[in-house]
């Protein structure tokens, strides 16, 4: 009887005890949801909500003065039968080839002589990264007065008239230089603390083995560097594949002969300026969707390549 | 050659290249500022490379005061970044104090969907919430330009998530004994502890609504609601080989963010440096 | 602590508070604010920055004799006019009145974005030029009031390097052949210089290295093509509205204009001026260009920036004679403004002739109120100029200017082909092939 009692008084106890604790995790749901209403808000209202708009917009036609009209699958079949948009796709691809590579190189190489010790790298580190702060737009407006044929610094400073944004040869090669030059800076900062982060003990070691600095950049500061490269590379791919503004300032209109008609561009230019939002919508759809398999297959190809245990 | 000559000489070699690429750095912001206080008659005559002689500040000024008003951009885009900015931290610091130790069904799941919104390119947006506003009658206003970021930002919430796991249980549990709610506990524990971060992301957000093009291009119309950026594209196209007026312009446009460049210069390298290590 | 906060707070609520207000002395913002106290403000939109001048001054004038209405100007660059233009009108964000030429017209026309100036000012047409009325009556309405109205084009000289040289300007004839009878040709190349000093028709002339030019040929509309291929005997648009410029007429007076640019060098490169509508007015203010064609729309700016003895001589004359294409601009009400009446009112006053004749007699255009036009031409006489040039004395023969519902369209697709034709990187004869079939596809 005794036992009886003790034992439904516990349960009686845990049962209220873990009313209360019901109650509690109730309380810290709704706090939780109370706090996360406002950006869930935002990124269901400007995020997820235009998404679905883009994809019925891709499904009309429409070019904002006459009323939407269905078009079905014929924006996606003229999109991708048009071969511009493809175009597109490609004259973004190369651009990605031209600048991230040098960008990357040129940012690693100025990391490792500012890391040498040398007097005033801190000034000249910080220095670099001014591009950066500034506006791609305006940047691009200085670019385009310095690279103009005719009142331009550049062509003043060599001597020679070249039409650096008006030739379609160059004018592609043009515009990567100035978005390199505009983003060195910003990745010599990674590669700088990267640098920095390698434990002494290690190049110690490989000195003491009789390494030269050859070696020791590429047997142990490259590879080690590996989480750093890859995060530059995957994060400057994805913002390359969406440059606008400087291109915009630079070529209008796609440059001379649309050879710098990137799809950010053309994406733009197709939507506001040529008003057919159905098949700028099928554009945008197919660049997110890219987008995305690019990201995914760049986070598992790296992140099966990046860990290194330094716990020796 | 001896190992400390070599070494000598690669450092001077290695000094050469950086200070070659200061100058190559630098330049461009020179070359534009010495156009900018030049006379359109110098500039007309001599070459592009020669100093302003003599330096005047005419271009500003009719920048200023003359036909162009560039006084309404810089105050709207200072509005813009200013709303945005306490927008955004206030509700991302909510958000990802939830994220980060409260416990509630969904939490996992809810998180992936804000991280994965970052993988949405900006261009992909722009269409459908130009129709959004516009359909709203929200075109060229105000708060078309701020509405789509003052709710937070998955970026914030995904860097203050990190540091917030990081707070002490004690430092809250210690709160809570004292009597504080939830928001009491952000207010006096959390913030203060987080100035670091905070500061951060205050440079990110600062820097990154200062320069915004492709959004106030697209939504707004005229010269009431143009921002910075915009106001220069606009001031190219109109005055277009008019290079001493409109280098004035791009010099307005870089200036602000240059001197909280120099002023913070440690936070923000600070800044870009830690949201690539996660 | 505590007061840091109090700073906090309070500067978040300044900064929200003021927020919603736009610095920009724009009189006004949304409809409910410019309504309110009894006044209200009507927006015009334009690009010329030398009538918005003269608007400002007409506008002052009205707002005295209306105190009620404040008119407001919205300068929008030619360059971005009429891709924003569109937007505009179909997001309700557009200027209560707004200048518009035939680009973007017969659609707007056709859509029901215009207000029927011929009904509502009905009483008003007689004052307005002719010709502009004709222009821009679409589907037998008038759909805005004539505002100004382009002369003939004409050739503004620096009278200085057009002596030194022995040119006479006023007897320049061009002749596809640039033969005998071609005396463009020559002349132009006497009028430029490299940079040692040579002139265009000296032998060891370096084409790259010019420093004083000729002539502005160069892909422009108005100024240049469209007057050559009249003047040629050629069309540009047939009766339909479709596109015709690419047969032997149109392509002979291409491959002139682009030999100037790219054969004989005598009129800058189109890397310059392909971008840049500027860049040869520029130029011919330096004093770095003897011969700049173009038109009434260019006088005031010459007259201001000029600082050498200039004057202006009829057009050159071509197989078929002096053919220019004389253009005009209206301004057309937004027939979705909630502001209908001082709307009206501030139309009304456009094309009346004391509201134009501050454009007319500060010569910074040509109005189209025929009334008003007496001041303009007035004025530059007593500046000394002679403007006889872009009127009768420079010919009578004239080409149809711009006209379809969707020329813009059309426009938008044969601009980058015709920029590489200008550039010499595509030959003229498939290249205004290709111009025309894209344009005709794009106004299907």
């Amino acid at each position: 009887m005794v036992a009886d009692t003790a034992q439904s008084s516990a349960a009686r106890s845990s049962t209220a005890s873990s009313d209360a604790a019901a109650r509690r995790r109730r309380r810290e749901t709704g706090t939780a949801y109370a706090l996360l209403a406002p950006s869930l808000f935002g990124i269901t209202t400007f995020l997820v909500l235009p998404i679905l708009v883009v994809v019925w917009l891709s499904l009309n036609r429409w070019d904002l003065i006459s009323p939407v009209q269905f078009a079905g699958l014929d924006n996606f079949r003229q999109v991708l039968s048009d071969g511009q948009f493809a175009r597109s796709l490609l004259i973004t691809a190369v651009f990605v080839v031209l600048v991230i590579p040098l960008q990357t190189g040129l940012g690693l190489f100025a990391a490792t002589l500012l890391t040498r010790g040398l007097p005033g790298s801190s000034v000249l580190r910080v220095l670099y990264v001014l591009p950066w702060i500034c506006a791609p737009l305006v940047l691009g407006v200085v670019w385009r007065w310095i690279l103009s044929p005719t009142d331009g610094a550049l062509n003043a400073l060599i001597g020679r008239r070249i039409e650096w944004l008006a030739d379609p040869a160059l004018a592609l090669p043009s515009v990567a230089a100035v978005t390199i030059w505009t983003q060195v800076g910003y990745v010599t900062l990674f590669f700088v603390a990267g640098l920095t982060s390698i434990p002494t003990h290690l190049l110690e070691a490989a000195r003491i083995d009789g390494a030269n600095a050859w070696q020791t950049f590429w047997r142990i500061k490259l590879p080690l560097l590996r989480p750093t490269t890859f995060f530059v590379l995957v994060t400057g791919v994805i913002s390359s594949f969406q440059v606008f503004d400087s291109i915009y300032a630079l070529t209008p209109q796609g440059g001379p002969q649309g050879v710098t008609d990137v799809v950010a561009g053309r994406i733009y230019y197709q939507a506001f300026q040529s008003r057919q939002i159905g098949q700028a919508a099928v554009m945008a759809l197919l660049l997110f969707v890219l987008l995305v398999v690019i990201t995914v297959v760049q986070q598992r190809w790296f992140s099966r390549r990046t860990t290194y245990d330094l716990s020796t | 050659m001896s190992a400390s000559l070599r070494r000598r000489v690669a450092d001077l070699a290695a000094y050469l290249l950086l200070l070659v690429g200061a100058v190559v750095t630098v330049a461009p912001f020179l070359l534009s500022l010495m156009t900018a206080l030049k006379s359109p008659q110098q500039f007309a005559s001599q070459t592009p490379l020669s100093p302003p002689a003599p330096v005047t500040l005419s271009n500003f000024t009719e920048l200023f005061g003359g036909r162009y008003d560039f006084v309404s951009p810089v105050v709207v885009t200072a509005q813009v970044v200013a709303v945005v900015l306490v927008g955004q931290l206030a509700f991302s610091v909510l958000a990802a104090y939830a994220f980060a130790r409260l416990r509630f069904p969904g939490r996992e799941v809810l998180f992936w969907v804000y991280l994965a919104t970052l993988m949405v390119p900006a261009v992909v947006t722009i269409i459908p919430l130009y129709a959004m506003f516009t359909a709203a009658g929200l075109r060229n206003t105000f708060w078309a330009l701020v509405l789509p970021q003052v709710f937070g930002s998955p970026y914030a919430i995904f860097l203050l998530r990190e540091y917030f796991r990081g707070i002490p249980e004690d430092l809250v549990s210690a709160a809570r004994l004292d009597g504080c709610n939830t928001l009491q506990v952000l207010w006096h524990v959390v913030v203060p502890v987080s100035r670091p971060i905070l500061a951060t992301l205050t440079i990110i957000t600062v820097v990154s609504h200062w320069n915004n093009f492709l959004w106030p291009l697209v939504i707004t119309s005229g010269p009431k609601w143009q921002t910075l950026t915009l106001a220069t594209a606009n001031l190219q196209s109109q005055y277009n080989g008019n290079w001493t007026l409109v280098m004035a312009a791009t010099t307005v446009a870089i200036v602000p963010l240059l001197l909280l460049f120099l002023v913070f210069q440690r936070h923000v390298v600070r800044s870009i440096t830690i949201t690539g290590f996660k | 602590m505590r007061s840091r906060l109090a700073a906090v707070a309070a500067t978040t609520l300044l900064a929200l508070g003021a927020a919603a207000c736009s610095p920009s002395s724009s009189g006004g913002g949304d409809a409910a604010q410019q309504s309110s106290g009894g006044k209200t403000t009507v927006t015009v939109r334009i690009w010329d920055d030398q009538v918005a001048k003269a608007y400002e001054q007409s506008f002052a004038a009205f707002t005295k004799a209306n105190p009620d209405i404040t008119v407001k100007l919205n300068l929008v660059p030619f360059a971005d006019y009429f891709t924003k233009l569109p937007l505009d009108v179909s997001s309700g964000t557009v200027d209560d009145i707004f200048w518009t030429n035939t680009t973007p017209f017969g659609a707007l026309a056709d859509s029901g974005a215009l207000i029927d100036v011929g009904s509502a000012l009905g009483d008003e047409k007689s004052g307005w030029v002719p010709a502009a009325v004709e222009q821009y009556t679409r589907n037998g309405k008038l759909w805005g009031v004539p505002a100004l109205t382009d002369g003939r084009i004409a050739v503004f000289y620096n009278k200085d390097l057009v002596t030194k040289a022995g040119v006479d300007p006023a007897k320049l004839r061009w002749d596809p052949s640039e033969g005998a009878s071609d005396t463009l040709l020559p002349a132009a190349k006497k009028l430029t210089k490299d940079s040692a000093g040579r002139t265009g028709d000296q032998s060891g002339f370096d084409g790259s290295k010019v420093t004083q030019y000729g002539y502005n040929a160069g892909n422009d509309l108005q100024a240049i093509y469209w007057n050559f291929v009249g003047s040629n005997g050629g069309q540009m648009q047939a009766p339909d509205g479709s596109f015709v410029f690419a047969d032997t007429k149109g392509q002979q007076a291409f491959q002139y204009i682009t030999d100037l640019i790219n054969k004989h060098h005598v009129a800058p490169s189109a890397a310059d001026t392909n971008d840049n509508g500027d860049f040869s007015r520029d130029k011919f203010l330096q004093g770095k260009m003897a011969l700049f064609q173009s038109g009434t729309y260019n006088l005031k700016n010459v007259a201001d920036g000029a600082k050498f003895g200039w004057a202006v001589a009829p057009l050159p004359e071509g197989p078929a004679g002096r053919v220019s294409v004389v253009n005009s601009v209206i301004a057309a009400g937004n027939a979705k403004t909630p502001r209908k009446d001082a709307t009206l009112k501030v139309l009304k006053w456009l094309g009346s002739t004391e509201g134009a004749s501050f454009v007319g007699s500060s010569g910074a255009a040509l109005p189209a109120v025929t009334d008003a036009q007496q001041a303009y031409y007035d004025f530059w006489k007593k500046q000394g100029v002679d403007t006889s040039a872009f009127g009768e004395a420079g010919g009578t023969k004239t080409i149809q200017p711009p006209f379809g519902p969707k020329f813009g369209d059309g426009a938008n697709a044969y601009a980058p082909t015709f920029k590489e034709i200008f550039a010499g990187r595509t030959p003229v004869g498939p290249g205004l092939q290709k111009a025309q079939d894209d344009a005709n596809e794009a106004i299907k």
